[in-house]
This record gives structure tokens, sequence and C-alpha cells, in this order.
């Protein structure tokens, strides 16, 4: 599930990352509820969706379908998604930067519309499709592309969910003028201001999605 | 964020039975409970999501016989619906000014009408009237966002719903389910003014739930005019919503609401009066917006707000038969 960088397959260094550490001791609290008398509510947890009103009260495992792959998380109600495909999916390419659905860095897309994934909570996304940029086409016809093309971005931590809140721009609408560009990007916040460059790469990408 | 208990009901009935209860808290887009949440401003002991709902959202009905929206229903969908564009304007403009493309694929109608005040005092855990050792911290402090109207009482936040003055001005109802049954009140009553800090500003209370909203067919012509420091992301400084009931090119009746100038929407009945029995010409509008700022009591950093009233009032209406002179 390693996957920061799609172009890069030479494996780095072997050893453990800070990541994993972090992962790591996360499961182990995580079944050290789960030990605590949590199988209750793991069934509990299955039963939301099929069977009506059950409350979950602790710490539940979720299958969540992330860029066409599903995925077990154990997760407490309180967890956002943002907070669970980082941390426990490793899917690192939403930001967590205002964690306040305000910056866009985390902007992620559940069944085709772009979300603040700070402020959507993992266990309401069973059965969702989630999208985040590791899905994105990386070619000279993709997003990613255009704004590599077009430096739209400076320190480009705004970045990923600028190209995600683009992405689906583009997905709903493919031939955006200027003003809807700007309107469907109203959702994001580049503080370096590269949004001349931003608002160009999106322009762009809609001609090279065509295969103009 | 504080950890909470969690339930998803597929039902009103079942959404109702486990609100009621203390400290429970009704989740549907988020965007505004999530946040207080974090900040600890709000710490429920359950959180119950209701978007699993199916029956509480969806719009049905039409311009001619009037629209029924469930509570549920998100923002994004309102904004690309045919006939609110193109019947009610006054909504339409409105709901597309909501926040960012994300804030309307999560937001719902019924969230955006009970989102709670965004006076910086309150969201910094200072309670609704913000008091400190007997004094106000707004009327004291930085009040820039605060009201102009009802200035006198000590509750100088404003109502945070830019939709709710849109449907008042429509005439709309909203539907509210509790333990004890269901009722029908008009938009405008969802609201109230607190006395102390253990009142609330909704009058829906906590193991109630608001299940759908319903605006009348559309007779005469309705607007907004929002006039905002950002053009995203932000609520407006000050938006007035009009509609206005015709005979021939005078106005038989009207209904005026501006939102960002008191603690509730504000029905301005000075300026309905004054724009009452005239056509809507610029004089007339200008007129009715100077009217509409009669009473106001601005504080000591929110003068600016009087003028912002006078030209919302003004564009509103105009916007209203047609006359965008400040697009040209």
């Amino acid at each position: 599930m390693r996957r920061h960088d799609p172009n890069n397959n030479n494996g780095g260094a072997p050893g453990h990352s800070r990541r994993d550490f972090l992962r790591g001791s996360g499961l182990a609290a995580a079944s050290a509820v789960l030990t605590g008398g949590a199988t209750a509510a793991v069934e509990e947890a299955g039963a939301v969706q099929e069977v009506g009103p059950k409350v979950v009260s602790s710490a539940v495992e979720i299958t969540l379908k992330v860029n066409g792959q599903e995925h077990k998380a154990t997760v407490e109600p309180r967890t956002t998604l943002l907070d669970t495909l980082r941390n426990r999916l490793d899917v690192t390419g939403p930001k967590r930067v205002c964690d306040r659905a305000s910056c866009g860095a985390c902007t992620t897309i559940v069944d085709g519309a772009p979300v603040y994934s700070c402020t959507t909570l993992a266990i309401t996304c069973q059965g969702k499709t989630i999208e985040t940029l590791e899905s994105f086409d990386v070619g000279e016809k993709g997003v990613p592309h255009a704004f590599h093309q077009n430096d739209a971005l400076m320190c480009g931590y705004c970045t990923p969910g600028f190209v995600t809140a683009c992405k689906a721009m583009l997905d709903k609408n493919p031939n955006p003028t200027l003003e809807e560009v700007r309107k469907g990007l109203d959702g994001n916040i580049c503080r370096c201001g590269t949004y001349i460059g931003v608002l160009q790469a999106a322009l762009n990408a809609a001609k090279a999605m065509k295969g103009a | 964020m504080n950890a909470f208990d969690f339930a998803a009901p597929t039902s009103v009935e079942d959404a109702v039975k486990l609100l009621d209860g203390q400290n429970t808290a009704a989740l549907a887009g988020g965007t505004d409970l999530l946040g207080r949440i974090k900040d600890q401003v709000t710490s429920p002991q359950r959180v119950v999501y209701l978007k699993d709902i199916k029956a509480s959202s969806g719009i049905s009905g039409d311009a001619g016989s009037g629209l029924t929206i469930g509570a549920g229903t998100l923002l994004a969908a309102i904004v690309e619906h045919k006939a609110i564009r193109e019947a009610y304007p006054a909504l339409w403009q409105s709901t597309t000014e909501v926040g960012t493309p994300q804030i309307r694929n999560m937001a719902t109608l019924g969230g955006n009408l009970l989102q709670r005040p965004r006076c910086w005092y309150f969201r910094a855990g200072n309670g609704l009237l913000a008091m400190k050792d007997g004094k106000s911290l707004v009327r004291g402090g930085d009040n820039r966002y605060h009201a102009i109207f009802m200035t006198d009482g000590d509750a100088l936040y404003v109502n945070p719903s830019s939709l709710a003055v849109p449907l008042i001005a429509l005439g709309a109802t909203a539907t509210i389910k509790g333990p004890k049954g269901e009722r029908t009140v008009p938009v405008e009553d969802l609201y109230q003014v607190p006395r102390t800090d253990k009142d609330s500003e909704l009058s829906v209370a906590s193991g109630e739930l608001l299940t759908k909203v319903m605006i009348p067919p559309a007779r005469g012509k309705n607007a907004s005019y929002e006039v905002r420091q950002k053009q995203a992301h932000d609520w407006p400084f000050v938006l007035a919503s009009v509609n206005l009931t015709m005979d021939g090119d005078k106005v038989s009746a009207s209904r005026i609401v501006i939102y960002g100038v008191a603690p509730v929407p504000w029905r301005s009945n000075a300026a309905e009066k004054s724009i009452t029995g005239k056509p809507v010409t610029m004089e007339t509008a200008a007129v009715a917006g100077e009217d509409a700022t009669e009473g106001a009591m601005p504080l000591s950093m929110n003068a600016y707000k009087v003028s912002l009233t006078k030209t919302a009032v003004k564009r509103a209406l105009l916007a209203a038969v047609g006359n965008r002179y400040w697009e040209v």
C-alpha cells in the first residue's frame, strides 16, 4: 500500500519509516480496545448499515473503497476520513492543513463529488467510492502534468487539494470557461498565491483530457 | 475531538428516538457541527447521523404548486434544480454563494438553517451572550461582524443562515418532528432571541428533527443581493432578499428580509411599507433601502453595515424587476 510516488519504484531504503511506526502503534492501540470487550461493537458496526439504529460506542472495523481497492481499518466514530486515509491506509495525498473545512488541502472525491475529508467521518463513508489523487493519470493528459507544466505551485502543500478539486470539476464540466474554473476551485486556498498558474493549469488540463 | 457514540438510523422515527436524551447532536453535512466538536464548543455524547435517511432528502413539486425540500437535501442539489433557479432566484442565488463547492456537496438545507452563530466570542467558548463579569465582550470588543438591530438587548451575534433569509421572504414553512409529534411553523419561528446563556437561539429542541421545508407557489418577483468581503468561503456581510407581489407595475405586497444585521433574520417592516404601492425604480428602491435602516443602532465597529443594508435592499429590489445596473 505504499504509493507515495507512483514513478518511484526503486523501493527505497529498507527498515522502518516514521509513518510505519505510527501506523503500527495505532493498530496496537486499536487491538487493545478490541480485546477490551469491543467485539460487540464490531458486530454493531456491521449492523449500522442493515438493521437500523444501533449505537456504536468504541473503535470498530470498517471497510472503505479507496481508489478501486477495498481496505479495512479500525476507527473510532470520531475519526475523520482524512485521518483514516493518511494514518491508517497510508494514502497521504490529501493533506491535513486547517482541519476545519476551510482550506481545501484535504479535498477527496466521494461518490463523484469533491468534499473536505477533514470534516467527514470515516464511519459514514462505508459503501461509498472514495478517490484520491493517487489514482489520477500522471501522464501528459492528466491534471497533475498540467499543474507541473504551468508552474501552478510553490510550496506545494495546497497542490493535492487543488489537483483533486480540478479533476472533480473537469469530470463534471469538461469545457469550463475561466469563470467556471474560478467558481469550481473556490473551495481551495493557496497561501503562496499561485492562482494564475492554477487557473491556467485547469484550462490546459481540460484541453489535454480531450486529447487536443 | 472528544469521543462520542454514533448511530446512523435510516428512518426519521428512529432518529427522533436516538436524539431523545441528554447531550445528543444531529449530524448531516457536518460542516458546522464537526468544527464545533473539534473546538470543544459542543461536546455531544451521542451523534446521530442523518444522511442515511433517504426520506428526508430530495426536492418535489414545482413553481405552480409550491416546492417541498427535504431537510437532508444537499445545497448542491438546490443549485442544480431548474425550477428553483427559474422561479425562486432569491433562494437559488443565496445557495450558490454558500461556502465553497466542497461545502455545498456536503452541507444540507436543514444544517444550513440550524447552524450555530459564527460570533467569535461564542466560538471561543464564551456562550451566545458572551458576557464576562457582567460585561458584554462583544460591546467592548471586536464587533465588526455583529448586529446593528436589536442591539439594546444582550444577544449581539448575527443569525448565520443565509438561506433562512430568502426562505422567509418566500413565506416558507418548516416541519419539525419530535417525541411529541409533528409541527409545521413559518421558517422565522425556528429562531428566537436568548435571554440567558442557558437559552438556545433555536426553537428546535435538541430531541427534535427538522424534516422538510415547504415553499408556497411562486407568484410575483423575488431576488437576493449579497454584499461580501470574499467571493467564496465566507458568510456574507449583509444579504437582502425580497419577494414582491405585483399589481401591474406597482408592488401590492412585499416581504423584505435582511441577513447579517440582527440575532434573527431581520424582517424589515419599514422597507416593506416604503415600497408597497409604488413601482420599483432607482428612486423608490433607494428610498426603501434608506428606510430599511430605520432604528439601526450599530455597535462601536460596524456602522458600515448601515450603508451595506441600504445598498443590499436597493439592489435586491431592483434585481427582482430585472434591473442589475451594477453589472454594467
